[in-house]
């Protein structure tokens, strides 16, 4: 008896250390393995022509953080104002797509099922085309002889062409545009999970528009948002090509920076230096919103077993 | 096994078999593989080689200096010749990635203008073949624009209310800033780089992008001018009413690439080839004629359609080529210009 008990017991560690060992593998392979050659690189010397020399040096964090001094690496609070400026333009972004997707996905959830699996392709359908080909599309649109200036001028809306491509402006009309997907989906899962009864009682127990919105609505639909704002926010503070593209590499966001590190500055050190900041106010971020979740758990725990007392 | 799954397997051995073979049965054949800058060879040249040799040639493209050092670096095999510019054949050279290919002893290279052999490296042109060079100066739309000479007028544009566009080129855009400060393009000196910065800096408001893709946008009248490469004049030659490039008359920069085969070529004796094949007069004028940009082969000049070898912009005076100034490679000291070009490109 106890030696089947025991074969039971072996065999379940046995299947719980198969199923742990695929994502294990999968994140040293992937995540950590990566992220480890990535956090050594900010600690050595760069090569002279790309690369590293293996040579211990603390001024890579020095130019950005504030020690560094010497002819080559001079510190300069540039680097964190670019950083701040990034998070700025990736939280507008998050903001705007997030006005736009809202009442957008409320009104797919209210469609028949069949219009609604149609507009959720057509959420999806710009994926089909390469982002550059998107990007330059709005080049040809927000420059001052393009679609959108002249028909405001048409229009007699305004009396000159607007200043829009190349300014911080059509870097978030760009990088909203490339990533409301990304927030319509997790807003629309749980949107269309909203039980309709319970908005219902709340307007029979006298509750207004506004209320029924504060503390029914936006309550439960709020795993959609964080979740989708998190996923905007999180590709918008690292990218590079809209910048680029759309701001002219007149609007520097921390991805060109990076980028520029690697390829025309030959600093490889440093760009890891730079990339370790966003990786840690990415994951600084992460931490923050599994502990809301965990929190609202811990509620909805907690708030069960008294509504059953109550009954 | 069903019928479908069994011929499955059987396409996929024979593909796999075909691809280990392909190597082997391509050398025999003879083949080429040419890393070049993006649109920076007539097509019509390779399908000439291909005609006379039977070598089949490939070509793959990048877009800068660097993004090709790095792949070559990461190890990328299968290419035989690279396109760098002067200063990338040195750091090539020094990184011992190129092969000695003796063209500097070919009896036909006594047709190459000397002043092309710039490589500090290669002073005896026993690795590269000059390839092809050109100006860096400034495009610009006629009916926007009164009068253009150089930079003078091209930054003055602002004041007039019109939006100018600089290359995303740490180099040439500060540049610019030496050439007007009367100092070396490839100056050291940190006084003097953050000078140069600070003359771009300060004329910033005028300068609406740093990017490559200008011309559609100084054609459309969406700017007035930008700075950009003298193939420049393909754009001219098709709207001469619209658009004409310049040469600045306080100075410019000027580019050359050289035309190097690689240590690790897979198909030494064909590069070898075309590096000789090159060499002909016709064959440099047969480029020329579709790239419009300067070659280093004087025979060559006779080929040359005489609206391209009378136009100043493109084969320009000796006094001018004078004035035109080439980037080296600075080594360590190009974190210099590195820390200030962030400074310029952030500057609000």
């Amino acid at each position: 008896m106890t030696a089947r008990f025991a074969s039971l017991k072996a065999r379940r560690a046995l299947t719980l250390y198969g199923l742990l060992l695929t994502p294990t593998v999968f994140l040293a392979f992937f995540f950590l393995g990566p992220l480890s050659i990535m956090m050594v690189y900010t600690f050595l010397t760069p090569g002279l022509y790309g690369g590293v020399e293996w040579v211990f040096s603390h001024l890579n964090y020095g130019r950005i953080l504030g020690w560094a001094d010497t002819r080559y690496d001079q510190f300069d609070p540039v680097y964190i104002s670019i950083f701040l400026r990034s998070v700025r333009l990736a939280a507008t972004t998050v903001l705007t797509c997030l006005v736009i997707c809202y009442p957008f996905a409320f009104w797919v959830a209210r469609q028949p099922e069949r219009w609604k699996n149609f507009f959720i392709f057509l959420i999806t359908l710009p994926f089909f085309i390469s982002l550059i080909v998107r990007l330059f599309a709005w080049v040809l649109i927000l420059r001052p002889t393009g679609f959108l200036n002249q028909a405001l001028l048409g229009m007699g809306v305004v009396a000159q062409p607007l200043d829009i491509i190349f300014t911080d402006m059509a870097v978030v009309i760009g990088m909203t545009y490339v990533f409301i997907p990304f927030m319509f989906l997790p807003l629309y899962s749980s949107i269309e999970k909203l039980d309709g009864s319970l908005i219902e009682a709340s307007q029979d127990l006298g509750a207004s528009p506004l209320q029924t919105f504060l503390r029914v609505v936006l309550p439960m639909t709020l795993p959609g948002i964080v979740g989708g704002s998190i996923i905007v926010f999180i590709p918008s503070l690292g990218n590079f090509i809209v910048p680029s593209l759309l701001g002219g590499a007149r609007v520097v966001m921390i991805g060109n920076l990076i980028e520029q590190q690697f390829l025309s500055a030959r600093n490889w050190p440093f760009g890891a230096a730079l990339g370790m900041m966003v990786m840690a106010a990415v994951l600084l971020l992460l931490m923050i919103y599994v502990r809301i979740l965990s929190r609202e758990d811990k509620q909805a725990e907690t708030q069960q077993p008294k509504e059953e007392e109550t009954r | 096994m069903t019928h479908t799954s069994v011929r499955c397997v059987v396409t996929a051995v024979f593909t796999v078999a075909a691809l280990t073979a392909a190597p082997a049965s391509a050398k025999a054949e003879g083949e080429l593989n040419l890393y070049n800058w993006g649109d920076y060879i007539n097509p019509e040249v390779l399908t000439r080689f291909t005609e006379e040799t039977g070598i089949k040639v490939n070509l793959d493209t990048y877009g800068s200096n660097e993004e090709m050092l790095a792949k070559i670096q990461a190890g990328a095999t299968g290419y035989d010749i690279v396109f760098p510019s002067v200063h990338m054949h040195d750091i090539m050279f020094q990184l011992g990635l190129l092969a000695k290919t003796d063209i500097g002893s070919d009896p036909a290279f006594k047709n190459i203008d000397p002043q092309f052999i710039r490589a500090k490296t290669d002073p005896n042109a026993e690795y590269c073949l000059p390839y092809s060079w050109g100006t860096v100066g400034i495009v610009y739309n006629q009916q926007k624009v009164d009068k253009m000479d150089g930079w003078e007028d091209f930054l003055a544009l602002a004041d007039k209310g019109e939006k100018v566009i600089l290359l995303d080129d740490l180099r040439e855009t500060i540049g610019i800033g030496h050439i007007m400060n009367g100092t070396s393009v490839n100056s050291t000196d940190p006084e003097e780089i953050k000078a140069a910065a600070d003359y771009i800096l300060e004329r910033k408001g005028n300068v609406s992008a740093f990017t490559y893709d200008s011309v559609p946008l100084v054609q459309a009248g969406d700017v007035a001018a930008a700075h950009w490469y003298v193939g420049a004049n393909i754009f001219v030659k098709q709207a001469p009413d619209i658009l004409a490039y310049v040469i600045p008359e306080e100075g410019a920069t000027m580019y050359q690439e050289d035309m190097c085969v690689l240590k690790s070529a897979p198909n030494m004796d064909n590069a070898n080839r075309f590096l000789r094949f090159y060499l002909q007069p016709e064959i440099a004028a047969l480029n020329v004629k579709q790239q419009l940009n300067g070659t280093a082969n004087r025979a060559a000049m006779e080929f040359i359609p005489e609206d391209i070898a009378n136009n100043e912009t493109i084969y320009p005076p000796q006094d001018v080529m004078d004035k035109l100034q080439i980037f080296e490679d600075l080594g360590r000291d190009l974190q210099l210009y590195n820390s200030e070009w962030v400074r310029v490109k952030t500057a609000q």
